[in-house]
């Protein structure tokens, strides 16, 4: 076995563990939360015997190692259980949604690359010369612009005002593809800005830092010309880094666009997610958390993956500078 | 025994404002219909006549008006479409169009014969006859057999499905059917119980796709649904009783907060109801009527009668003296809603006793003085939990924290998610205070007054008092409906009087419903009947 | 050595937060109307008297503003606090000793990374009680370790094979002390502008949070609520939404300029 297959096979015991990790959460997340689901569903009418026998029913009342295995062998078996709230199979019910929410991500994530690797590019050109502070500021003005705020503003501005969309009312994929496009586009565009800015600041930094190195002054000062080093060897090196970070904007595109879909009422996991908390409906709740969390870590492994490609050198501990997420 | 028990579409289920989960409101519009402008043809109950054909000048207003169809707003998704189990309240609002029962209300709040076409109840009370109707039919064709009528009613009543059961048909006794007549034997006189047999809808015997496609004797059938998104239903053109206008129905489900007035605004909907005031001005004049019914709740601020300081009954009082029920109106409803001074509504007329809403009238000195009796000189600290979800319950509880500073009292909005609102003050009963609406679903007024009794289950607020829980064990013994009455009369009074909690108001419904459609019918139970809407030509 | 000049970002991000302080500070003691009072209108558009107008309840958004920027900050910071030490020591821990130890909390850390921070912060509401005024601060601070401890993981893992490290074991020096005395205080460099970044997406965590109004909401109205509030009333009164959408930007973009300068300084002083 090669040293290469031995790290993914690592990288996805890794992977699965962690799953593991986050379903056992979610379970443990049932049993602490106030709330019970069979007194939810029932409202506040129901009788002492009643919820007691739908506890019985939904099979509350039993162990909740029990539940969690039985779940667990569900999942194996890809049997994602029954919703307690539409009584219909979780699958059917969060496939449409799971598609709109992949669509916003990927739409975020391709504006992100596609505009923030030249941009960063671009933008080292400017280092220390007066054109740079413009630059900085609007910058961190985009770092502070929460998509949720600037989702109110597009909403209000492009939907009530110049009506490109409606907010709140979204076609379908199936009625009205691109009108639905362009719905997405919109909350991507909010989700994008922030992190076009973190990733051009990004890419900058890391170019400088580069080029500060040894070997490119080396090659400078023999005469090679700049943007030839830049591009032959700073850009390559610089690409790990650039790779990680993608990989985690990718990872945090998810979670981040829950608020988006509620703004802009894009019908998607999120949102789902968090009427079906508030319904304590948990067999939607945990199958949405746990593909959200595939896709986090996903995106987290398969980043190091392509890192590892690019790098053999790596090891497997690169610090990711990045802290907290927001929702 | 392997479904179970959801029980909520029991009969006499009393929801509360917000069921179900989402910001539901639970309640019922009124018997008051008051459109506000709907300049052409009165719209109320029977809209008789036939669409009549649009005119292209006006269908303009929508693109549907031609096609003969609409598209309704709603605020939260429906929960399972079968009668069995859907317990959201705004489920049942819509379904109303596709299942009825042997006997239906009308808009009127009157029960009148539905898949029965003749009620006889027997002299001594105990023995209702149901004629069936000829020429019912199901939604897929099949004529309605008292085969379906015995199996709908049997499963409500005592049915191995202990979901479906409805514990106000627990007073039936037995049934029994001589050709088209079905008996009802009753072990005891009741007076709810016609109420309670209008909500056992009539289903076909062993038909078990009632989740996926449900079937009724509606006017509207069911044609499809996608889950957080829409739901469609078309005239039923077999219906048996005055048959819808509109060709097709389309219920839109829009969350966000203001998705539903931008529908409205960029004429993706012609109607939604349970609007605030804050979202109806928002819509222009020239293209909405906004017509004004009321919710059927009793909205209030609800104290927990067993924790300090509100087992001492001036405390209650005094901060009945300090709120003002018309300032809560005006801000933060906009004028719109009725005061209330009792656990009890306009609409129930009968029981309704208008005096009792004056018996405070806003006075911070007396406040001041009850507190000061009471122990508590400088007022006292209080929370208010609120489900976060429910805006206008939030609101309410803003305001009410300005109208108790005003006598001393420092209270705190707690605003929390509906799941542990329900598990934490409604179940558990752990809070201070907490501002909810509590509603009857059917047309009886019972639950409005039993849910005070000293050892009834869902008495969250813990309100105890000896003279109650006997006036209430008459009151519901007895047969008589005019002492009956005057028993519920009493009840209300004894609730004023000791302040069980600070009754607020009746909230509005405001509906906006875009130009050119009209028959808009109000109930005094928390249904939208669609059957009587259509295009004016 | 060149002479230690100050960055000119780090000069304007502390002009700009310093100001903001400073008027939030005021807010604290004096608002120049009551933040709770209903009795100017509703809906008055900006004006001389009413600065950022009025809401729907008719009270003084500006009033508002300052009430809720002075929540806000309070819990951003209580919030990035929580994450920045615990995390710390997590990542300490784990950097300092790897082993089974870093393993193990790091799929933990992994995990909830993974996790959606709402969900966790529900969770840690529920068990706190959701009446207790501080169970916000508390939900949101544990959203905020697993990120700071991954960082500052890194950060001990890299300074552990340093000489220094090896020198002061060499005399005799514990673990704890070459944690604490020697290696602490060369982790600065990082944390700081860690802390700054924390502290920005701390103060939209809680906006989000109170936004999807899903429990995880002060008792105290912060900018994050109001701004969902204002979310409905954009057509009767957007100046809401815009000011307090406004305030907020206004308080990350000053803090990520400090950020930013604090990263710039220290570029230029290695």
């Amino acid at each position: 076995m090669t040293a290469a297959l031995r790290y993914i096979l690592r990288r996805v015991f890794l992977l699965l563990v962690t799953m593991l990790l986050v379903s056992l959460l979610t379970y443990l997340a049932f049993e602490l939360v106030s709330g019970d689901p069979a007194r939810t569903m029932l409202g506040t009418e129901a009788t002492e015997e009643q919820v007691q026998a739908l506890r019985h029913e939904m099979r509350l009342d039993r162990p909740f190692t029990e539940r969690y295995f039985r779940w667990l062998g569900g999942f194996f078996s890809g049997d994602l259980g029954i919703s307690y709230s539409y009584r219909q199979p979780v699958w059917g019910l969060i496939s449409g949604k799971l598609e709109l929410t992949l669509l916003l991500s990927l739409i975020s994530f391709v504006l992100i690359t596609v505009i923030s690797i030249p941009l960063g590019v671009f933008s080292y050109r400017f280092t220390g010369t007066f054109a740079g502070w413009p630059r900085t500021v609007l910058n961190q003005l985009c770092m502070a612009l929460p998509p949720f705020f600037t989702g109110i503003l597009v909403s209000w501005g492009f939907g009530i005002v110049l009506k490109v969309f409606t907010p709140g009312d979204f076609p379908g994929l199936r009625n009205d593809f691109s009108g639905s496009l362009r719905h997405l586009f919109f909350g991507a565009v909010c989700l994008s800005i922030p992190r076009i800015a973190m990733t051009v600041r990004m890419m900058r930094a890391t170019v400088i830092s580069e080029m500060n190195k040894a070997y490119v002054r080396t090659a400078i000062s023999r005469g090679n010309d700049r943007a030839a080093v830049l591009t032959r060897h700073v850009l390559k090196n610089s690409l790990v880094s650039v790779v990680t970070f993608l990989g985690q904007t990718l990872a945090e595109l998810v979670g981040a666009g829950i608020v988006v879909e509620q703004v802009l009422g894009i019908p998607g996991l999120g949102r789902f997610l968090v009427t079906s908390i508030s319904h304590r409906d948990y067999p939607v709740v945990s199958a949405i958390v746990v593909i959200l969390a595939f896709w986090v870590v996903l995106a987290g492994t398969a980043a190091d993956l392509i890192s590892q490609g690019i790098d053999p050198r790596l090891r497997l501990s690169t610090g990711r500078r990045r802290i907290g997420g927001a929702a | 025994m392997k479904k179970t028990i959801l029980a909520l579409t029991l009969v006499l289920a009393l929801l509360l404002a917000g069921c179900g989960g989402a910001p539901a409101a639970t309640p019922a519009p009124s018997a008051t219909p008051a459109p506000s402008a709907a300049p052409s043809e009165a719209p109320a109950g029977n809209a008789a006549e036939t669409a009549p054909e649009a005119d292209e000048a006006t269908a303009a207003a929508s693109p549907r008006a031609a096609a003969n169809e609409i598209s309704i707003g709603i605020a939260q998704d429906f929960d399972s479409l079968d009668p069995d189990y859907m317990t959201a309240a705004g489920t049942k609002e819509v379904l109303f169009n596709v299942f009825e029962g042997l006997v239906k209300p009308n808009s009127d709040g009157d029960i009148v014969p539905a898949v029965a076409s003749e009620v006889v109840k027997s002299e001594d009370g105990l023995n209702y006859m149901f004629t069936l109707r000829d020429g019912v039919k199901f939604h897929n064709g099949d004529p309605v057999e008292m085969e379906d009528v015995l199996y709908s009613v049997e499963r409500r009543w005592k049915g191995e499905d202990t979901a479906a059961q409805l514990a106000a048909l627990s007073v039936i006794d037995s049934l029994s059917a001589d050709g088209n007549v079905l008996t009802i034997t009753l072990s005891e006189p009741s007076n709810e119980f016609l109420a309670a047999v209008m909500n056992a809808y009539i289903l076909p015997a062993d038909y078990d796709k009632q989740e996926t496609s449900p079937v009724g004797t509606g006017p509207y059938r069911f044609v499809s649904r996608t889950v957080q998104d829409s739901l469609v239903l078309e005239r039923f053109p077999d219906y048996w009783g005055t048959p819808g206008r509109l060709d097709k129905v389309t219920f839109k489900i829009l969350e966000s907060a203001d998705g539903l007035v931008l529908g409205l605004q960029s004429g993706a909907l012609d109607l939604v109801a349970h609007l605030s005031s804050d979202q109806t001005v928002q819509l222009d004049q020239d293209e909405f009527n906004i017509a004004e019914g009321s919710m059927n709740l009793v909205q209030a601020l609800y104290l927990n009668n067993a924790e300090k300081p509100f087992d001492d009954v001036r405390v209650r009082q005094a901060l009945c003296w300090a709120v003002d029920k018309q300032a809560v109106i005006d801000l933060a409803f906009d004028g719109y809603g009725i005061p209330l001074g009792t656990s009890m509504f306009p609409s129930f007329s009968k029981y309704y006793d208008e005096s009792l809403t004056d018996y405070y009238t806003p006075d911070p000195e007396k406040a001041k003085a009850l507190l000061a009796e009471a122990g508590y000189p400088d007022g006292f600290e209080m929370t208010i939990t609120v489900p976060s979800n429910y805006t206008p319950h939030v609101n309410t509880a803003t305001v009410l924290v300005e109208l108790l500073r005003e006598v001393g009292v420092k209270a705190t909005v707690q605003p929390v998610d509906w799941g542990t609102w329900l598990e934490e003050v409604y179940s558990n009963r752990k809070f201070q205070s907490t501002v909810t609406g509590l509603t009857s679903d059917n047309l009886t007024a019972r639950k409005l007054l039993e849910r005070f009794g000293t050892e009834v289950s869902n008495n969250f607020t813990n309100y105890s008092n000896e003279e109650y829980d006997e006036i209430l064990a008459k009151a519901l013994r007895t047969a008589d409906d005019a002492e009956q009455t005057e028993l519920y009369r009493q009840l209300e009074r004894n609730l004023t009087e000791n302040a069980a909690n600070v009754y607020l108001q009746d909230m509005a419904d405001l509906v906006a419903v875009r130009k050119g459609l009209d028959g808009l019918t109000f109930y005094p139970l928390y249904v939208l009947d669609v059957s009587t809407l259509g295009w004016t030509a | 050595m060149k002479k230690r000049r100050m960055n000119p970002y780090l000069t304007a991000g502390l002009v700009i937060t310093g100001l903001m302080l400073a008027v939030i500070l005021v807010g604290i003691f004096w608002t120049p109307y009551s933040p709770t009072d209903m009795k100017y209108g509703r809906f008055q558009p900006p004006s001389a008297a009413h600065l950022f107008g009025t809401d729907n309840f008719g009270r003084d958004i500006f009033s508002r503003v300052l009430k809720g920027s002075g929540t806000t900050l309070a819990i951003a910071l209580s919030t990035v606090s929580i994450g920045a030490v615990v995390g710390t020591l997590v990542g300490a821990v784990t950097g300092y000793f790897g082993g089974w130890v870093d393993e193990a909390l790091m799929r933990l850390n992994d995990a909830l990374t993974a996790f959606p921070s709402f969900l966790l912060a529900l969770l840690i509401v529920s068990l706190v009680g959701p009446g207790k005024k501080y169970s916000v601060i508390l939900a949101l601070g544990l959203v905020f370790i697993p990120s700071f401890a991954r960082v500052m993981r890194a950060e001990f893992a890299s300074l552990r094979g340093r000489n220094f490290v090896t020198e002061a074991r060499l005399m005799g020096a514990g673990n704890a002390r070459i944690l604490f005395v020697h290696l602490l205080p060369n982790t600065v460099r990082t944390l700081l502008p860690a802390f700054t970044i924390g502290f920005n997406n701390a103060v939209l965590a809680e906006a989000s949070m109170s936004f999807l109004g899903i429990g995880v909401t002060p008792p105290d109205a912060s900018l994050g609520y109001m701004l969902s509030e204002a979310q409905s009333m954009l057509k009767a009164g957007p100046w809401y939404a815009l000011s307090t959408g406004l305030t907020i930007v206004l308080l990350v973009f000053g803090v990520g300029l400090i950020g930013e300068g604090l990263q710039a300084q220290d570029r230029e002083v290695a």
